[in-house]
């Protein structure tokens, strides 16, 4: 059992069963409806595409400060492309998807391979793109096509496009981190860099492909958005770097890297959008969900120490005579 | 009697460290503190210098009961250690790390750098360091001097008692020399030095009585000079250890050869390894050893040079790449750059041949689990489970997860550096035999080492590194420890 709680998903899980539980009792008529239900996962779809990549970056011991400037400049640059040059849609999201891989393998080039610290490196980067996304959707660009509405504006099986793009995105990498070696060498990444590149594993090149990886989601998550709006604002993902950091640690990831599991950044986000409903069904200001959610993290990371301290002890407990 | 040790026990959570030990130290002697990896040496100085706390003890010194809850009350009582991890500030000069939160001060309040300075260089010539500015920043210094500067720093507090804990773990030969002559004149200025180690040759050459700890509990007190190494070891170990398997034979063919290898720190390298030899690198630290594996593992930087594998020349562009060509390296620093320590033996395992683990091309977990039980049992890795992180393993294990990692990946060439560093007695052996069967399999091995009779042993050849070129090579019957050590130190 110990070993279990030492492990995010299960508590997280647990804590999220717990909450919906719970509130379902105390707001029976507001908080346990599919429409509200429907409402919180479509809110948070955005967020977590963008936390997945993030996840993938944190595992491997990195992390991107600009995936909420990238989501503004995608969604923006495809508006541009269709409203002012009359590209159509499918190439319009092609470029850019193309553009947000680029920024990721300028991120990586410069972090991987000239050795910037990723926190100046994105930092930077943040700043530069939330430039460009300003150049190109200026004070918003409204009345996109149709087909590029329905991106994000279709209902499937009683649920929006997003909430399902999520889920794909999710499925797909929780599959390829616990079923592909390509994907789990960003684990001996994360735990140990220079074990892992003695070990033969090429970790500049893993390294730039975790930035292109996470910089496309923030990519797809920003078209996604703009889609789902049927605009594009310059003002669109900013403070989002930090919520989904803040969701991701959550669900298990750790600034040193080498822990956390894709499932972990639905997690987290998912418990964060929990949070937010509900404060907002209780009428509790937005002031107070800031302040509430950063204590949350603070004392879920302290919870960690001190189970990860006892596991520890409770192991060398069983063990001593081992320990020669 | 200057100090007596009761009784201590000390146990963390339900572990017992320490079980009824007692201690009893003359003033003005070297004591030796023996035992293998976790048998309660670091314990028991930690509780002497304040950092611990016993569960229960008595500790005398010069007949009166004294208290030592904390590091100052050590001070106090004239008790400085010297960590085995290192605890200078890298950033920071010299001076600035002897004292660290008190320097002397003027009558401003401000630091007096003049007098801090003469300070510095008093204790600077006191451990024998000459010329040395106390403004040179830590960083600079080579490690051995380091350890020189933690030396000073203990001094500072004009100690009378001076614990030092593995000190020569990270220096060698002439620098261990160095060492054992500032103790004899920290010896004759009256201070006690307790000398923490499991190197069982400076044991003998410095001290004058030796404890041996096992398991936590007082195994004896043996005066040094009556006492041998076989009793020795049978205290620490509780057997005696068995003797290694005879002679593997060596093969015709060569398996690696580099020719006239250029790189940072070491130029004009020309060796070659025959197919189930043992090939070893003796020399100083810094001398280049570890830059020349690296570069032939892909890891650094070659200027130029040719490798050949089987006589077939290669170029090796990355780590990556010269796993598939057949060669494997096992670093120097298991802690950080060997081992995955937050991750389980498993997956350490497994990590330089992850694709071993595949079921239909995708990873399976089950399959990783099953692959290292087998590594496991082989190697005696001691954890109930491979599922346990490393970090929890004691460093014998934990090496011997290492080199099961590249047993693993199975190439024909194996470079070993200082694969015994850190580890205990029996794991040492073991991992002798391992070396050993390796090569009697055809493997060719590389191996780094500053024990000299560990190279010795295991070796077909020996070959001398000094400043970054071999000056000396000897055949396993011509090898003995002076003549190695005589051209790894020449000047």
């Amino acid at each position: 059992m110990k070993h279990r709680l030492q492990d995010r998903t299960f508590t997280l899980s647990l804590t999220i069963i717990g909450i919906v539980i719970l509130f379902s009792a105390i707001y029976p008529a507001l908080f346990p409806t599919f429409d509200n239900l429907r409402q919180v996962l479509l809110n948070l779809s955005i967020e977590t595409i963008v936390a997945v990549g993030m996840m993938l970056l944190m595992i491997g011991g990195d992390f991107d400060l600009s995936v909420g400037s990238v989501v503004a400049f995608a969604g923006g640059l495809c508006a541009w492309l269709m409203y002012f040059q009359n590209v159509n849609v499918f190439s319009a999201v092609s470029l850019g998807l193309l553009a947000s891989l680029l920024i990721g393998f300028i991120n990586g080039i410069f972090v991987a391979y000239i050795g910037i610290n990723p926190l100046i490196q994105t930092l930077a980067m943040m700043g530069i793109v939330r430039g460009l996304a300003l150049m190109v959707s200026g004070s918003g660009i409204q009345g996109l096509p149709y087909w590029f509405n329905a991106i994000g504006q279709g209902i499937l099986m009683g649920l929006q496009m997003p909430v399902w793009y999520m889920i794909i995105t999710v499925s797909i990498f929780s599959f390829l981190f616990s079923r592909t070696v390509f994907f789990r060498r960003y684990y001996y990444i994360g735990s140990n860099q220079k074990a892992a590149m003695l070990s033969g594993i090429a970790v500049k090149k893993m390294r730039l492909y975790g930035f292109m990886l996470a910089s496309l989601l923030a990519g797809a998550a920003g078209i996604i958005l703009s889609s789902r709006l049927g605009a594009a604002m310059s003002t669109s993902g900013e403070g989002m770097e930090l919520r989904v950091i803040t969701g991701v640690i959550l669900g298990g990831a750790s600034l040193q890297g080498g822990t956390g599991k894709i499932i972990g950044a639905f997690l987290g986000i998912v418990f964060m959008g929990l949070v937010s409903n509900i404060m907002t069904i209780a009428r509790i200001s937005g002031y107070w969900q800031q302040i509430i959610l950063g204590i949350i993290l603070i004392a879920a990371i302290c919870i960690d120490l001190i189970l990860k301290k006892e596991g520890d002890a409770a192991y060398k407990n069983k063990n001593t005579k081992y320990n020669v | 009697m200057l100090l007596q040790l009761q009784h201590i026990s000390k146990s963390f959570g339900g572990v017992t460290a320490l079980r009824d030990v007692s201690l009893h130290i003359e003033a003005g002697e070297v004591h030796a503190l023996c035992g293998e990896n976790g048998a309660g040496k670091s314990t028991l100085m930690n509780i002497l210098s304040g950092n611990q706390q016993p569960t229960s003890s008595k500790i005398l010194m010069h007949q009166q009961p004294v208290i030592i809850s904390n590091p100052i009350q050590a001070h106090a009582l004239g008790i400085a250690i010297v960590h085995q991890e290192k605890s200078l500030a890298e950033g920071l000069s010299i001076a600035e790390n002897i004292f660290p939160g008190r320097q002397p001060v003027n009558k401003w309040g401000l630091i007096n750098y003049t007098l801090l300075n003469k300070r510095v260089i008093a204790l600077l010539n006191r451990i024998q360091l000459f010329n040395l500015p106390p403004r040179t920043l830590v960083k600079e210094l080579s490690s051995a001097q380091q350890q020189m500067v933690e030396i000073a720093k203990a001094l500072s507090c004009n100690p009378r008692i001076l614990i030092l804990d593995e000190p020569t773990a990270v220096v060698s030969g002439k620098e261990t020399e160095l060492l054992f002559s500032i103790i004899k004149t920290l010896k004759e200025e009256n201070v006690t030095v307790i000398y923490i180690s499991h190197r069982l040759r400076e044991i003998f050459s410095i001290s004058d009585k030796v404890t041996v700890l096992k398991d936590g509990r007082y195994q004896g007190t043996k005066i040094t000079s009556e006492t041998n190494t076989n009793e020795l070891i049978k205290l620490m170990v509780g057997r005696d250890i068995q003797q290694l398997p005879a002679n593997h034979s060596r093969l015709a063919s060569t398996a690696l050869k580099v020719e006239k290898l250029c790189g940072p720190g070491f130029e004009n390298i020309s060796l070659s390894v025959n197919k189930g030899e043992i090939v070893g690198l003796a020399g100083l630290v810094g001398a280049g050893r570890t830059e020349i594996a690296k570069s032939i593992f892909g890891a650094a930087k070659l200027y130029s040079g040719k490798i050949f594998i089987n006589n077939k020349q290669i170029t090796i562009t990355n780590t990556a790449n010269s796993i598939k060509q057949g060669i494997s390296y096992i670093p120097e620093d298991r802690k950080s750059q060997g081992a995955f320590l937050e991750m389980s033996v498993a997956e350490n395992i497994i990590a330089a041949k992850m694709p071993a683990a595949n079921k239909n091309n995708l990873f399976s977990c089950s399959r990783m689990l099953a692959i290292s039980e087998t590594y496991k049992t082989k190697l005696n890795i001691v954890t109930p489970n491979v599922k346990q992180p490393v970090k929890l393993l004691s460093g014998g294990n934990q090496q011997k997860t290492v080199i099961a990692k590249w047993l693993l990946a199975d190439t024909d060439i194996l470079i070993a550096d200082e694969p015994t560093q850190g580890v205990d007695v029996g794991a040492r052996f073991e991992i002798y035999q391992l070396l050993l069967e390796e090569a009697a399999r055809g493997k060719s091995i590389l191996l780094i080492s500053s024990e000299l009779p560990e190279l010795l042993l295991l070796c077909d050849t020996i070959h001398v590194v000094h400043k970054g070129r071999l000056t000396k090579s000897f055949p396993k019957e011509d090898a003995t420890e002076e003549k190695i050590m005589q051209a790894a130190a020449a000047d």
